[in-house]
C-alpha cells in the first residue's frame, strides 16, 4: 500500500490543472438542459477535445490519452476543483464509448468514437419505456429485419432519454425476437435522431428544463451495421453499459468532494457555529465524500490490477446518490428562507438539490440496487 | 499510488483466519465468557506464536517489525472471530509502546473510568505512565461483553514516557478494524439465517424488506473498510492528517457496527433476542467497542476540528 502519488502522476495533475486554469470559462455556462446551454456545452466539449482532455481514459487512437483509472481520477479531481462545466456528452463518452470499445467492431470504433470524443455527435440513452423502468427487460419497442436483411425497422416508444432533446444520436435496446425469453431476444442499436420516423418530445423535469424526452419510433430504418454487439444479445451489452454507469465512470468522487467542500465553505460563511447538530451533520457528509473517494481509489487499484467490478457497483450507486441528496439538504438548511427562492444567492444549491433527487432513481433505483447487492453479493435467495 | 494489500499481507490474514476457525470458535468464545475471565490463554499463546503481538515490535526486540498496514487485516480477523481478551490492545497499542511483544497489556486512554481486561493484563498503559496490575486494586464491574471484562484499577502509577497521541490513534484504529470484522461476521451470520429460515413456505431472504436491511448494513461496512485501511496507512506513514484519518475510520466503523448489529438481530427475529444465539457474541462486541476509544460523535468532532 502506498497512498502517495508518483512524480509522474503529480506531473500529470499539474498539466491538467494548468490547462484547466487557462481554459475553463470564467462564468458558469447556462444549464445544458436548455437550447443555448446545450450549444455552449458542446463548444466546451470541443475545447476539451482540442486539448485532448475530453476522454482521457480512452486510447490515443480515438482521441484519448490512454490514461489508466488513477490518472482519470486525478484529472477528475482537477476538473471539478476548477469548477469546469458538466459533461453534456457523458452518456456517450462515459457509457456508450467504453461499451463500443468492449463489444464494437473495429469499423464501429473508427466510425463512432472520434466524433463522440469531440462531441460532434452527442448521445442520448434510449432504454426505459413507459412500462419498462426498473423492470427493464419488459421492453416492447421492436426491431424487425427488413426483407433484404440490410436494415432494422424500429417501432415503439422510449422515455426518460436524457439529453435527447438536442442530442444527435441515441443508443437503444429493441426487442428483435418476440419468441425468446424476455432477457434474450433484445438487440442494442445505434440510431440517428434525425432519421425519418423519429419524433422527440421533450419532457420538462422537476426544475422545469427539458433535460429528458420521449422518443417515438415509427418505422425507423437503420442499417444493421448500427447493431452493437450480437443480434439478440442486447441485454448483455446493456448490462456492461449499466456497470459503467453504476460503477466508477459516471460519478467520480471529485465531483462530490468539490460539492462537499463548497458546503463546508457555505457553513463557514453562513451557519451559526454554536449549532452543533448542524456542524456534526456537515462534517459527517464531508466525511462521506472522503469515504467515497477512498472507496473509489481502492476499487480503481483493483481494476488496474485486473479485477472487474460486478454487483459491488450497486454499493457505489446507493452511496453517492444518497450522499449527494444529503449534501444539498444541508446546504438548504443553511440557506434558510432563501432556500425557497429559485433565483436567489443560493440558486445553485436549489438547482443542485432538485438534480440530486434524480440520483436515487436513475440508472436503476436504489431499491433495485439493494436487491442486486442482497442477491449477488450476500447471496440471498431471489424473489418468486 | 497503490491502495491495496500485498499478497503476503493477505496470506498472513488468511492464516490467522484458519487459526481462529479452530481456536476461536463461538463455543470457545462462550467458554471465555462463562468462566468469568473473558480471556482464552490457549488462544493467546497461538496468537503470540504467530507473531500477532509482535507485528509492531522491531525485529531487534523479537518482533516482526511490521507496520499498522501489516496489522490491520489481522485485527479485522480477530473481530470476525470475536476474539476475547486484550488482543488488539496488546497488539496495536501496548506492544509498540513498550517495544515488547511478550507482555499482556491493556490500556486506559479513552477517558473511560473502566479498564478492560485488567485482570489478565500485567500492566495498564495510562496517561503519563503505566499501572502494574500486581500491586493495584482491581474491582470488577459487570460488562455487557463477556469477552471484555471491565475493572476499576486503583494503585500507584509509574512514570513512563511514550507517545500518548500515537497510542490513542493506534487504539482507535485497532478498534475500528476489529469492528469491521465484527460487522462483516454479523452480516454473514444473518445472511445465512435468511437463506435457511423459512416462513410462508419460502426462505425469509426472498423478501425485499429483509434484503434491504442487510444491504444497508453491508453498504456501511464496505465504505468503512477503505477508511480504516487509509487510517492504517496514515498512522504507519505518520501523515500530518493522522488524527483526522483515524477519526474518519472509527466514526465509520462505529456506525457500521451498530447498523450491522441492528440489521442482523432484526433478520434473526426472536432467536436474535436469546442468550442461546451466537449472534450476541458479536453484537455485544459491537456495542462495547462502538463507544470505546471514542464514539462516532467524538470522532466526527475531531474531524470537524481539522476540516471546519
Amino acid at each position: 500500500m502506498d497512498l502517495r502519488y508518483t512524480p509522474e502522476q503529480e506531473a500529470f495533475r499539474a498539466e491538467a490543472r494548468a490547462w484547466l486554469e487557462a481554459n475553463v470559462p470564467a462564468e458558469p455556462l447556462p444549464s445544458f438542459d436548455t437550447e443555448v446551454g446545450f450549444a455552449r456545452h458542446r463548444e466546451w466539449e470541443r475545447t476539451l477535445w482540442d486539448g485532448r482532455w475530453s476522454a482521457v481514459s480512452w486510447p490515443e487512437e480515438y482521441g484519448g490519452r490512454g490514461a489508466d483509472y488513477l490518472h482519470w481520477l486525478i484529472f477528475e479531481e482537477e476538473y471539478y476543483r476548477a469548477g469546469a462545466p458538466g459533461r453534456v456528452n457523458q452518456n456517450g463518452i462515459f457509457l456508450l464509448g467504453p461499451t463500443i470499445m468492449e463489444v464494437g467492431t473495429e469499423e464501429q470504433k473508427a466510425r463512432f468514437l472520434p466524433t463522440m470524443a469531440s462531441s460532434e455527435i452527442v448521445w442520448a440513452q434510449a432504454w426505459s419505456e413507459p412500462n419498462a423502468g426498473s423492470d427493464l427487460a419488459a421492453i416492447r419497442s421492436t426491431g424487425v429485419l427488413s426483407d433484404d436483411g440490410a436494415e432494422w425497422v424500429l417501432n415503439g416508444q422510449k422515455i426518460w432519454a436524457s439529453r435527447a432533446v438536442w442530442a444527435d444520436w441515441c443508443f437503444g435496446i429493441f426487442r428483435t425476437d418476440p419468441e425468446a425469453e424476455r432477457h434474450r431476444g433484445l438487440t442494442f442499436v445505434l440510431v440517428p435522431l434525425d432519421a425519418p420516423g423519429v419524433t422527440v418530445r421533450p419532457i420538462a423535469q422537476l426544475d422545469g428544463d427539458t433535460g429528458f424526452a420521449e422518443i417515438f419510433f415509427d418505422d425507423v430504418h437503420v442499417p444493421v451495421e448500427n447493431t452493437l454487439g450480437e443480434v439478440h444479445q442486447g441485454w448483455r451489452v446493456a448490462m456492461a453499459t449499466a456497470g459503467f454507469e453504476r460503477g466508477v465512470s459516471l460519478r467520480s468522487p471529485a465531483r462530490f468532494s468539490a460539492t462537499a467542500d463548497r458546503l463546508v465553505a457555505l457553513w463557514k460563511e453562513h451557519a451559526d457555529p454554536s449549532d452543533t447538530a448542524l456542524r456534526d451533520a456537515v462534517v459527517d457528509v464531508w466525511m462521506q465524500a472522503e469515504g467515497y473517494k477512498l472507496h473509489t481509489y481502492m476499487t480503481v487499484t483493483q481494476m488496474i490490477e485486473g479485477r472487474t467490478i460486478g454487483a459491488e457497483a450497486s454499493l457505489n450507486k446507493i452511496f453517492w446518490s444518497e450522499m449527494d441528496v444529503r449534501i444539498h439538504e444541508l446546504a438548504l438548511d443553511i440557506a434558510g428562507p432563501e432556500a425557497e427562492r429559485m433565483d436567489g444567492p443560493f440558486e445553485r444549491w436549489v438547482d443542485g438539490f432538485l438534480f440530486s433527487l434524480s440520483g436515487p432513481i436513475y440508472a436503476g433505483t436504489n431499491e433495485i440496487q439493494r436487491n442486486i447487492i442482497a442477491d449477488r453479493v450476500l447471496q440471498l435467495p431471489r424473489g418468486a | 499510488m497503490r491502495f491495496a494489500f500485498t499478497d503476503d499481507q493477505k496470506l498472513f490474514a488468511e492464516g490467522l483466519r484458519d487459526l481462529l476457525e479452530k481456536e476461536c470458535t463461538p463455543a470457545r468464545v462462550r467458554a471465555a465468557w462463562d468462566d468469568g475471565t473473558g480471556h482464552d490463554s490457549t488462544l493467546w499463546s497461538h496468537l503470540a506464536d504467530m507473531g500477532v503481538f509482535g507485528m509492531l515490535v522491531p525485529e531487534s526486540a523479537g518482533g516482526l517489525g511490521g507496520t499498522e498496514i501489516d496489522l490491520v487485516l489481522l485485527l479485522e480477523e480477530l473481530g470476525r472471530a470475536a476474539a476475547p481478551g486484550p488482543v488488539f490492545e496488546t497488539a496495536a497499542v501496548v506492544a509498540p509502546a513498550l517495544g515488547d511483544a511478550a507482555t499482556v497489556g491493556t490500556v486506559a486512554l479513552d477517558g473511560s473510568p473502566y479498564v478492560p481486561h485488567a485482570h489478565v493484563a500485567s500492566l495498564v498503559l495510562v496517561p503519563g505512565g503505566i499501572a502494574r496490575t500486581e500491586g493495584s486494586t482491581l474491582t470488577a464491574v459487570d460488562s455487557i461483553d463477556g469477552g471484555r471484562r471491565l475493572f476499576t484499577v486503583e494503585g500507584p502509577r509509574e512514570p513512563f514516557a511514550y507517545d500518548e497521541a500515537l497510542a490513542f490513534d493506534r487504539g482507535a484504529l485497532a478498534a475500528a478494524a476489529y469492528l469491521v470484522g465484527v460487522s462483516e461476521r454479523m452480516i454473514d451470520v444473518a445472511a445465512e439465517y435468511a437463506r435457511q429460515r423459512e416462513q410462508y413456505g419460502r426462505p425469509i431472504g426472498v423478501n425485499q424488506a429483509v434484503k434491504h436491511l442487510l444491504a444497508d448494513a453491508l453498504l456501511k461496512v464496505e465504505f468503512a473498510k477503505p477508511a480504516v485501511y487509509r487510517a492504517a496507512w496514515s498512522v504507519a506513514a505518520d501523515e500530518p492528517t493522522r488524527a483526522r484519518d483515524v477519526s474518519i475510520a472509527k466514526a465509520f466503523a462505529s456506525d457500521a457496527a451498530y447498523r450491522s448489529s441492528r440489521s442482523a438481530m432484526q433478520v434473526h427475529g426472536a432467536i436474535g433476542y436469546t442468550w442461546e444465539a451466537d449472534l450476541q457474541l458479536w453484537m455485544k462486541k459491537a456495542w462495547a467497542l462502538q463507544r470505546a476509544w471514542g464514539d462516532a460523535t467524538f470522532h466526527r468532532r475531531r474531524v470537524a476540528e481539522a476540516v471546519l
